[in-house]
């Protein structure tokens, strides 16, 4: 286990690594950790890879500010997020949503808003790359 | 004043570029840049019936005043996850 930051948010070059680890919160019953991965299919046609593209630095802010919100609004403990940008092959991860708080009901609420709102506001796309 | 507008994802392809710049008389508002860049760019016509503005990395509405030295974004249909 440990320590971590209330909101944390990082946009990093290609797939994502391991996992964080839990956080060393006594108070904390549930840690939910979502984890998004490139499919082989994509718009219709098989795909070897997306490519992101992130506006920065506003989309780390955009990810940091619905953080906060989405933390306020479920009660949630932590939320830590990590979105990669560039090339990310089929089958590796490219985008995790991990949360902490006192019981699962929240922590799961909190996951489906996040990703719903993020996919609607914070400035990042996807290309899909065909073999 | 010459305003620089960048451009991404689906609306990049269609304009053929990352960027975009665009002459506007007078006191300017992300309103006045969109139907400049109608005229300036069809291929993005579509989009700027819906697309918005972050102006310095905040999104903006039509009525907010934008000058030279601003950092305007055209924000289309984002994707990430």
């Amino acid at each position: 286990m440990a320590t971590m930051d209330a909101i944390s948010v990082s946009i990093t070059d290609g797939p994502l690594g391991e996992p964080p680890a839990r956080p060393d919160k006594g108070a904390c019953g549930a840690w939910v950790v979502f984890e998004g991965v490139v499919r082989g299919d994509e718009g219709g046609g098989p795909i070897v890879a997306l490519r992101y593209t992130a506006y920065e630095p506003m989309a780390q802010n955009q990810l940091a500010e619905l953080g906060e919100s989405v933390r306020a609004e479920f009660g949630v403990d932590c939320l830590m997020v990590e979105h990669s940008r560039g090339l990310v092959p089929v089958g590796a991860c490219s985008f995790r949503l991990s949360i902490a708080s006192g019981h699962r009901k929240e922590a799961l609420a909190a996951m489906d808003a996040f990703i719903d709102r993020m996919k609607k506001d914070v400035p990042i796309w996807k290309e899909p790359v065909r073999g | 004043m010459r305003i620089e507008i960048r451009i991404f994802g689906a609306e990049a392809r269609a304009a053929g570029a990352d960027a975009l710049a665009v002459d506007l008389d007078g006191p300017a508002t992300c309103g006045s840049l969109r139907e400049a860049m109608r005229e300036r760019s069809p291929a993005l016509a579509p989009a700027l019936g819906w697309a918005r503005f972050a102006v310095n990395g905040r999104y903006a509405d039509d009525e907010t005043e934008i000058g030279e030295t601003d950092e305007v974004a055209l924000i289309g249909l984002v994707g990430g996850g």
